[in-house]
């Protein structure tokens, strides 16, 4: 079994309007695969797909082995114990101070004595660097320490999968940096999966082993970062290298220009 | 034609909701409770639910106690009545007062901080990352609030309507000089366990259970917006406060109407 | 520390929600205790029973021992018939023992009062399901002027 996670022919609608038609990708045991694509096609949704949040329409989609959209509370909430996402706000508690967030999880689903927690949490927190905020509550901290904290949470129960919803949006270049580093060696020190979904093309491609492009429902092109940065189809041109014209539109669809603005005058 | 159309929606919408409120309650309060980890977080609510409302509750069940009283006693004089004015601030505040008043200020201070911080749970993703580590939401957020909501409204009526009749004896005895053992016996031989304090202890546990249904809904399915948690926030004390009403009506008169 | 004071808070309000109940059942309200506990049925016919009602007390010397429990109809000469729920507490009652329609001061709401009666060997005991046949019904006040009225006029 060399792939974690395989996606195959989904096909999902979200009220009437359709997100995806026929999307189909793979991601191998132990790899750190990176989805990038423009804003609004859906790319939080993949990941509550994956998570069983979201049930497609149709297709298959299948987390170690097992078909998550055919699983019953029981097991589905068993798998999920497996994996873990890091959601783009960080999603922390703002009840609890950090160390307890960190804890949550544990706590939760383990019977082990306080002070093993304490050590667990702990080594979590040194992991992210943020030993010494573990006293302070989620609206106290930084952007990028929340996100941080937010990733201490997920790694708690040592998951097999991690799902990253856009790590990298909103940061200074400093903690972006960080994150980047903390993925790719938590990546390689813990043996993870990982799913990164985002469309900071650089940053993501410098810790991906593979990628995916999605646009138009659908994955338009996928490969490993260097063979996608030489590629010359103009959809990934103009995506990787950020160009406001191409087969992206930049206008959301309407009337025709002209026409809309004669309306007025008539 | 297209009013009528709408109209169908909005009934089918109603409808709708109130399968999913349903389905909302069922799924948070199914399953075996793990005693070890849901009293901690019953207890929690408890306190935010019950202890904080306790000032304003205690506070208005003093004065609209001693408002009876004082109105009572003007208009019960007149017929040389006085004497029962014990019975009627009793039956006034533990059939009606009590149970209907508690449900309101309920409704308004701890329905309305339940909407408002679930909903901006929702809104902030908690929710959803609740569920991502395998914790189901209903069972881990919403069960202990609907059940801290469930027990504390009753003992919340109960100490409004003691409250008030302590009011009502302050006013009556201590200043418009109704006799003190007047008051207290002939409520007393008026006041009945079974017609008057059961009842009005049913009507309290019927608007505890509805009022924080709402208000847990309300919360659950609010758009995780800022404008959709003040609108969920203003519809969890409109809603509740019409149920109750319309509620009490029907409680009462298969009470005391027969 | 933060629990532990929320603990300590929770249990003072469940205190005073009993707290509460207590005072207001014990000082406040009464259970009718003649009805509360075991009971057993009377039945007694009247040709009038006035304003009495289900729930209208039964007493004795003023002493509430039961309630009325149902009131109907019958028989061929449609018989008021009122049924009482009496505490099993006061279960002596002598066949001889009258019941009669009663009012609580001027304006008053009725009640039953009952006038036990003499024990001896001869009579028996009221049972469960048995008949009060000594009645006097309700004084209705037209009826009481008309007579005055009536006699008045013999003069």
């Amino acid at each position: 079994m060399s792939n974690f996670v395989e996606l195959n022919n989904v096909h999902f609608a979200h009220g009437e309007r359709s997100i995806y038609e026929g999307l189909s990708l793979t991601v191998p045991k132990g790899k750190t695969v990176a989805v990038m694509g423009p804003s609004g096609i859906g790319k939080t949704t993949l990941l509550r797909l994956i998570g069983g949040q979201l049930k497609p329409t149709s297709g298959s989609i299948k987390v170690a082995g097992e078909e998550v959209p055919a699983l019953s509370r029981k097991p589905l909430y068993e798998l999920r114990k497996r994996m873990s996402m890091l959601f783009q706000s960080g999603a922390l508690f703002t009840d609890m101070s950090v160390f307890d967030n960190v804890a949550f999880p544990l706590r939760e689903h383990t019977n082990l004595p306080e002070t093993l927690i304490r050590s667990i949490v702990i080594m979590k927190l040194e992991a992210v660097g943020l030993r010494g905020a573990r006293h302070l509550m989620p609206a106290e901290l930084s952007g990028g320490m929340a996100r941080r904290a937010a990733l201490a949470r997920a790694i708690a129960l040592d998951p097999d999968l991690i799902m990253y919803d856009e790590p990298f949006a909103g940061q200074d270049p400093i903690s972006m940096g960080v994150i980047v580093k903390l993925i790719k060696s938590l990546n390689d020190s813990l043996g993870l999966t990982s799913i990164v979904v985002t469309h900071d093309v650089d940053e993501v491609l410098s810790i991906a082993d593979y990628a995916y492009i999605i646009a138009d429902k659908r994955v338009v092109a996928e490969g490993e970062p260097k063979a996608l940065l030489s590629d010359s189809t103009a959809i990934v041109k103009q995506f990787l290298h950020g160009e406001a014209d191409g087969p992206v539109a930049f206008h959301y669809s309407d009337d025709d220009f002209a026409t809309d603005l004669l309306k007025g005058a008539q | 034609m297209e009013m009528l159309r709408r109209l169908g929606k909005k009934s089918l919408d109603q409808v709708a909701g109130i399968g999913y409120a349903l389905a909302m309650l069922m799924n948070a309060l199914i399953g075996k409770p793990n005693p070890r980890k849901s009293l901690p977080l019953f207890i929690h609510q408890m306190y935010v639910v019950g202890v904080l409302s306790l000032l304003i509750i205690i506070v208005s069940g003093l004065f609209i106690g001693m408002v009876l009283g004082l109105q009572g006693y003007t208009i019960l004089v007149d017929y040389g009545a006085e004497q029962s004015l014990g019975p009627m601030v009793a039956l006034s505040l533990l059939r009606e007062l009590g149970p209907v008043v508690t449900a309101l200020l309920f409704a308004g201070r701890a329905g309305s901080a339940l909407t408002a911080e679930i909903g901006l749970m929702k809104a902030t993703e908690q929710l959803s990352s609740l569920e991502m580590m395998a914790v189901d939401p209903l069972r881990r957020v919403v069960a202990p609030r609907f059940w801290a909501g469930f027990v504390s409204m009753p003992l919340l009526a109960l100490i409004f309507s003691a409250v008030g009749i302590y009011g009502g004896y302050l006013v009556g005895s201590g200043w418009l000089g109704v006799d003190e053992g007047a008051f207290w016996s002939v409520m007393q031989s008026s006041v009945d366990w079974y017609d008057d304090l059961l009842n009005g202890v049913i009507k309290s546990i019927v608007f505890a259970f509805v009022v924080t249904w709402i208000a847990l809904y309300k919360g659950y399915r609010a758009v995780p917006t800022s404008a959709g948690i003040s609108a969920a926030t203003t519809s969890t004390v409109v809603t509740a406060s019409l149920t109750i009403l319309g509620l009490d009506f029907i409680l009462t008169a298969l009470m005391f109407g027969g | 520390m933060e629990s532990r004071k929320t603990q300590i808070w929770v249990g003072l309000f469940v205190v005073l929600g009993v707290l509460a109940l207590s005072f207001i059942a014990l000082r406040a309200a009464s259970g009718s205790a003649a009805t509360a506990g075991e009971t057993y049925t009377l039945y007694a016919k009247f040709d009038n029973i006035g304003s009495l009602k289900v729930r209208s007390p039964v007493k004795v010397g003023g002493v509430v021992v039961g309630r009325v429990s149902q009131i109907s109809l019958t028989g061929e000469y449609y018989e008021p018939t009122v049924e009482m729920e009496i505490s099993a507490d006061y279960s002596q009652f002598s066949e001889t023992s009258s019941l009669s329609v009663l009012t609580s001061g001027l304006l008053g709401e009725q009640y039953l009062g009952l006038q036990p009666g003499f024990i001896d060997d001869t009579v028996g005991m009221l049972e469960d399901g048995d008949t009060i046949s000594d009645t006097k019904s309700a004084l209705v006040l037209e009826q009481l002027i008309g007579q005055f009225l009536f006699s008045q006029g013999n003069d």
